[in-house]
C-alpha cells in the first residue's frame, strides 16, 4: 500500500457554524497580531529597528520561558484552563531562585554551587506544587498560591527586601553576548522552544501528557500513571523558574524584590497561547507566539509614551478575553 | 487443545456485611457473544470489575485461555487481551482519532512520533472493521457518542483485543446506531473474539447473544440460550426473588386529579408524555438507566424547563421556571443523591428540617425559634429519626436517618404534590419500611405522590399505578393488580413491546 498518499481527505461536516466561528476566533487571533505589529510599526518611532526589535525578543525571553511552565502545568493538569489545574507560583519561584542565585554569588560560591542550587531550588518548589496538588489532592489555584507564598516569603527572608548586585563573567555573556548576529537571551528562547516543541508536540511523553490533563480517567483506564506526570509538569515549571531565574540576575545583574509582579503577563502568554491552536488547547508554539505578542504589547506602548501603568490593566483584559471567547467558542 | 476464553470459578467478593458476589461462575467461550444479566445489584459489575483489576476477589478463580490469574490488575488483564470498553466513554476529548487509539502504543519514528504512520493505521483499522472513512485527525470531541464508541472499540482492537467486555454500549445511541454496533459485533465474533455483552435492554441481548449468564444476588442462576428459552424465562430467572413482609398496607380513597400533565416534551429526553396523579394516590414511575424517566420528574420541579406540552395544578395552568418556583406551587422533591441534594450535612438536623418551611415559622423577618423547636422536635419523634437531639449535625446520622431527614424537611411545609427520587436507595431495611410508612402516611392526608425507583418490588408492593418509559415514552400502565415485576421489567427493557402489540 503506499503510504504517503493514504491519509482520506473525507471533510464532511467541517463547514458547519460552529467550525466557522473556531476558525473565526483563530484567524481573529492571527490578524489581531499582525495588526497591533503594523500598527506599532506605523506609528511608534524606533519599533522597526533591529535594536528594538531584538530588545523585544530579549524581553519576551523571562516571560517566554516562564510561560512555558505553566503551559506544562496547564496541558497535563487540564486543557480547560477554567477547571484545570494552574501554577500561580511560578513567578515567586523564580524570584526566590534568583534570591538564592544571587547571594550565593554574593558570598563568593561561584556558578558551579549557585546554578545547581537555584535549579534545585526551583524544582523543590515545583515538588511542593505537586505534593498539595498530586498527594494532598488541594485544588490547584489554592495549592499553588500557597506555595507562591512560601516562595515569596523565603526571598524576601533572603534578600530582606533590598536590590543585591552581583557580577560574574557568565552573566556578562549571557545578558550582553552574542552569537551569529543574535543575543545570547535570544538563543536562550528560540533553543529552548524547539526543545519543547520536540517534548511536548512530537514525543510520547508529550501526548500523554495532553491525554492526562484532557480525560484524567481516560488515561488513567489507558495505563498512564497520572499522578506521575501532574508532578512532573510541576517538577518542569520549577525547573523553567530555576533557569529563568539565572537569565533575570543577569539581565539586572542584581536580584530584585518583585520578580513575582511577572505572574499576570505568563498566566496572559500561557492562556492567549490557547488561541493559537487548532483545538483551543495550550501549546509551546502558542505560547511563544503570544509571549511575543504581549512582549510587543509593552514595548509599543513604551514607545508610544503611554504609562506602563496600563500595560497590566491590558494584560487582565486579555485574560478575561481569551478565556471568555476559548470557552464560548468550545460550548458551541 | 482449546481454552475457554475467560473461565471465572466460585468468585467471591464481600463489602462489608454485603455479599455482592456469592460463588459466581462465567465461563465465556471464544467466538460467542456472551449477555450477562441480572436486576440492579445483582453482581453484574461486580463480576465484571473482578475482571478488570477493579476489586480484588475474596476467593475464587480466573483462568483466560489458560492462564491461571492470581492477583489481576488493570495492566496485567489488557496484557492477557481482555480489553473492556466502559459504559462511559473513556476518551480524551481533546485528542484526534489517531491519538485516542493509539494513546499509550504510539507508533514511532526515532524520537519523534511518527504522525503520518499513526493516522494511516488508524484509517485502516477503522476501513477494515467498521468499513467507516473517518479522517484520524478529527477530534473526539467532534465524534456522536457512537462514532466514540467505535474508537474506543478500535483502541482495543490496535492492542490485539482477543475478549472485549462491553458494558451497556447501547444505552446512549440510537436504533440505527444500535444496529450498526451489533454488525461490528458480529462480524469480530467471526474473528473469534469473545465478546461479553452487558445490557438491561432484553430485546438486543434476544438479538445478539449467543449465551447469557444470569446473575442473582450475586449468584449464577443459569446459562442459557436466549434463542432456547425466550426472553420471559430469563426475566423470571432475574427477579424470582423471596417477597419480605416489609411492605406496609394502606387504604386510603383516591381523590381528584391534583397534578397533570399533558404532551409534555423535553427534546432528547421525553416526548408527549401525558398522565394525571390524584389525591392520595402513589403513582410509580420506572424505566431503564437513561429512559427519561430522571429528567421527567426533574422538570416537574422545575430543574429542566420543558420544550412543550403542559403541566397543569388543580387544574390550573402552571409554568415551573425553577425549584423555587416549583416549592411555592406545593410541590416537593426528595432526591435520590440526598448527599449532594438533599440535606446540608453540615448543618443541625433541625435546621435542616425547618430549611424548606421557614416562612411557617418566621414573623417579620426573624426566625421564631420556639415554633421551629418545637415542630422539630415533633417531626423527629413521628418519623423516628434517631438523632441524639435536633442540635446534631447532619452528617452523623447513618444514610437511612439523612433519608428521613430529607423527608421531615419536606414534610414539615405541607406540600400537596410529592415527588420521590429512589428514597430509599442506600438505606437498610428497617428504614425502608419507615419511609414506606411515611408515604402512607401522605397519601392518607391526601398527598399526591409520584415515587420513582428502579427496586421493581417496591414499585409493585407500594403504587396505585405505574407508568412504564421505555427510550422517553410512556410504554405501558399497570393498575394495582395488574403490576407485576416481571411484567414492569418486560416493558422497561423493550422486550414487551412486540407481546402487547401481538395481544392488542
Amino acid at each position: 500500500m503506499t503510504a504517503a498518499t493514504d491519509i482520506p481527505t473525507t471533510r464532511s461536516g467541517r463547514f458547519n457554524s460552529r467550525n466557522v466561528s473556531k476558525i473565526a476566533i483563530r484567524l481573529g487571533a492571527f490578524v489581531a497580531f499582525a495588526g497591533i505589529f503594523l500598527y506599532f510599526a506605523l506609528t511608534a518611532r524606533g519599533f522597526l529597528s533591529p535594536y528594538n526589535l531584538t530588545n523585544v525578543i530579549e524581553q519576551s525571553t523571562i516571560l517566554g520561558l516562564l510561560a512555558f511552565g505553566i503551559t506544562v502545568v496547564f496541558i497535563g493538569t487540564g486543557t480547560d484552563v477554567q477547571k484545570g489545574g494552574i501554577d500561580l507560583s511560578v513567578a515567586a519561584n523564580a524570584g526566590l531562585c534568583a534570591a538564592v542565585y544571587d547571594v550565593l554569588l554574593r558570598d563568593g560560591y561561584g556558578n558551579g554551587v549557585a546554578i545547581p542550587a537555584a535549579l534545585g531550588t526551583g524544582m523543590f518548589i515545583g515538588f511542593l506544587n505537586g505534593l498539595a496538588v498530586v498527594t494532598l489532592r488541594i485544588i490547584p489555584l489554592l495549592g499553588t498560591l500557597a506555595v507562591m507564598n512560601i516562595a515569596a516569603g523565603l526571598e524576601l527572608t533572603l534578600t530582606e527586601n533590598t536590590v543585591v548586585p552581583v557580577q560574574s563573567p557568565l552573566m556578562n555573556t549571557l545578558a550582553f553576548g552574542r552569537f551569529l548576529g543574535i543575543s545570547v537571551l535570544a538563543w536562550c528562547f528560540l533553543v529552548t522552544t524547539l526543545i519543547l516543541v520536540w517534548v511536548v508536540q512530537f514525543s510520547q511523553i508529550g501526548l500523554r501528557l495532553y491525554a492526562v490533563g484532557g480525560h484524567h480517567e481516560a488515561a488513567k483506564a489507558a495505563g498512564i500513571n497520572t499522578g506521575r506526570y501532574i508532578y512532573g509538569a510541576y517538577l518542569f515549571a520549577g525547573l523553567m523558574a530555576g533557569a529563568t531565574s539565572i537569565l533575570i540576575v543577569s539581565r539586572l545583574s542584581s536580584s530584585t524584590p518583585g520578580t513575582g509582579l511577572i505572574l499576570l503577563p505568563i498566566l496572559a502568554a500561557a492562556l492567549l497561547g490557547t488561541v493559537f491552536s487548532r483545538r483551543f488547547i495550550p501549546t509551546i508554539g502558542g505560547t511563544f507566539l503570544a509571549a511575543l505578542f504581549i512582549g510587543i504589547l509593552a514595548n509599543g506602548f513604551q514607545l508610544l509614551g503611554i504609562s506602563s501603568y496600563w500595560v497590566a490593566g491590558v494584560q487582565g483584559a486579555l485574560i478575561l478575553l481569551v478565556v471568555a471567547v476559548t470557552s464560548f467558542a468550545k460550548k458551541n | 487443545m482449546t481454552h475457554a476464553a475467560i473461565e471465572m470459578h466460585g468468585i467471591n467478593k464481600t463489602f462489608g456485611p454485603v455479599k455482592a458476589l456469592d460463588n459466581a461462575d462465567l465461563v465465556v467461550q471464544p467466538g460467542t457473544i456472551h449477555g450477562l444479566v441480572g436486576q440492579n445489584g445483582a453482581g453484574k459489575s461486580t463480576i465484571i470489575k473482578v475482571l478488570a483489576g477493579i476489586y480484588a476477589r475474596d476467593g475464587g478463580t480466573v483462568t483466560v485461555f489458560g492462564n491461571a490469574l492470581q492477583t489481576i490488575t488493570p495492566a496485567t488483564i489488557e496484557a492477557q487481551g481482555v480489553h473492556f470498553i466502559h459504559q462511559d466513554r473513556l476518551l480524551v476529548p481533546t485528542a484526534t482519532v489517531a491519538e485516542a487509539i493509539f494513546l499509550r502504543n504510539e507508533p514511532r519514528f526515532g524520537p519523534f512520533i511518527s504522525y503520518r504512520q499513526m493516522n494511516r493505521r488508524a484509517h485502516d483499522l477503522l476501513k477494515r472493521y467498521f468499513d467507516l472513512d473517518l479522517d484520524p485527525r478529527t477530534l473526539i470531541s467532534e465524534l456522536s457518542t457512537a462514532k466514540q464508541k467505535i474508537v474506543q472499540i478500535t483502541r482495543a482492537l490496535a492492542h490485539d483485543a482477543r475478549v472485549l467486555v462491553l458494558d451497556e454500549p447501547t444505552a446512549a445511541l440510537v436504533n440505527r446506531e444500535v444496529e450498526n454496533l451489533f454488525a461490528v459485533l458480529k462480524r469480530l465474533k467471526k474473528d473469534n473474539l469473545a465478546i461479553i455483552f452487558i445490557s438491561h435492554y432484553m430485546a438486543e441481548i434476544e438479538d445478539i447473544c449467543d449465551v447469557v449468564t444470569v446473575l442473582r444476588n450475586g449468584t449464577d442462576v443459569g446459562v442459557v440460550a436466549p434463542g432456547d428459552v425466550g426472553i420471559p424465562k430469563i426475566v423470571e430467572m432475574m427477579t424470582n426473588r423471596d417477597t419480605s413482609e416489609m411492605y406496609p398496607r394502606r387504604n386510603v380513597e383516591i381523590g381528584a386529579p391534583v397534578l397533570s400533565v399533558r404532551k409534555l416534551t423535553l427534546d432528547g429526553h421525553f416526548r408527549d408524555v401525558s398522565f394525571d396523579v390524584h389525591a392520595g394516590e402513589v403513582l410509580g414511575i420506572t424505566g431503564l438507566l437513561g429512559s427519561g424517566d430522571k429528567e421527567l420528574v426533574g422538570t416537574l420541579f422545575g430543574q429542566m424547563l420543558p420544550d412543550s406540552g403542559e403541566i397543569r395544578l388543580q387544574d390550573k395552568p402552571v409554568s415551573l421556571c425553577s425549584p423555587v418556583n416549583a416549592v411555592r406551587h406545593g410541590i416537593a422533591k426528595i432526591p435520590e443523591d440526598r448527599r449532594a441534594h438533599g440535606v446540608a450535612t453540615g448543618l443541625s438536623v433541625g435546621e435542616n428540617i425547618s430549611l424548606a418551611s421557614l416562612d411557617q415559622m418566621s414573623s417579620k423577618g426573624f426566625v421564631n425559634r420556639k415554633t421551629e423547636a418545637k415542630k422539630v422536635d415533633r417531626l423527629i419523634a413521628e418519623l423516628g429519626i434517631k438523632t441524639p437531639g435536633g442540635h446534631t449535625l447532619v452528617k452523623n446520622l447513618s444514610g437511612g436517618n439523612q433519608q428521613k431527614v430529607v423527608v421531615a424537611k419536606w414534610l414539615s411545609c405541607n406540600s400537596q404534590v410529592y415527588l420521590l427520587d429512589e428514597p430509599t436507595v442506600a438505606v437498610d431495611v428497617g428504614a425502608k419500611v419507615e419511609i414506606y410508612n411515611l408515604m402512607n402516611r401522605l397519601a392518607a392526608e391526601g398527598k399526591a405522590q409520584i415515587f420513582m425507583s428502579s427496586d421493581l418490588e417496591e414499585i409493585t408492593e407500594m403504587c396505585d399505578r405505574v407508568i412504564v418509559i421505555y427510550r422517553g415514552e410512556i410504554i405501558g400502565e399497570y393498575r394495582r393488580g395488574e403490576i407485576d415485576a416481571d411484567r414492569l421489567l418486560a416493558a422497561a427493557s423493550g422486550a414487551q413491546m412486540d407481546n402487547e402489540r401481538k395481544s392488542a
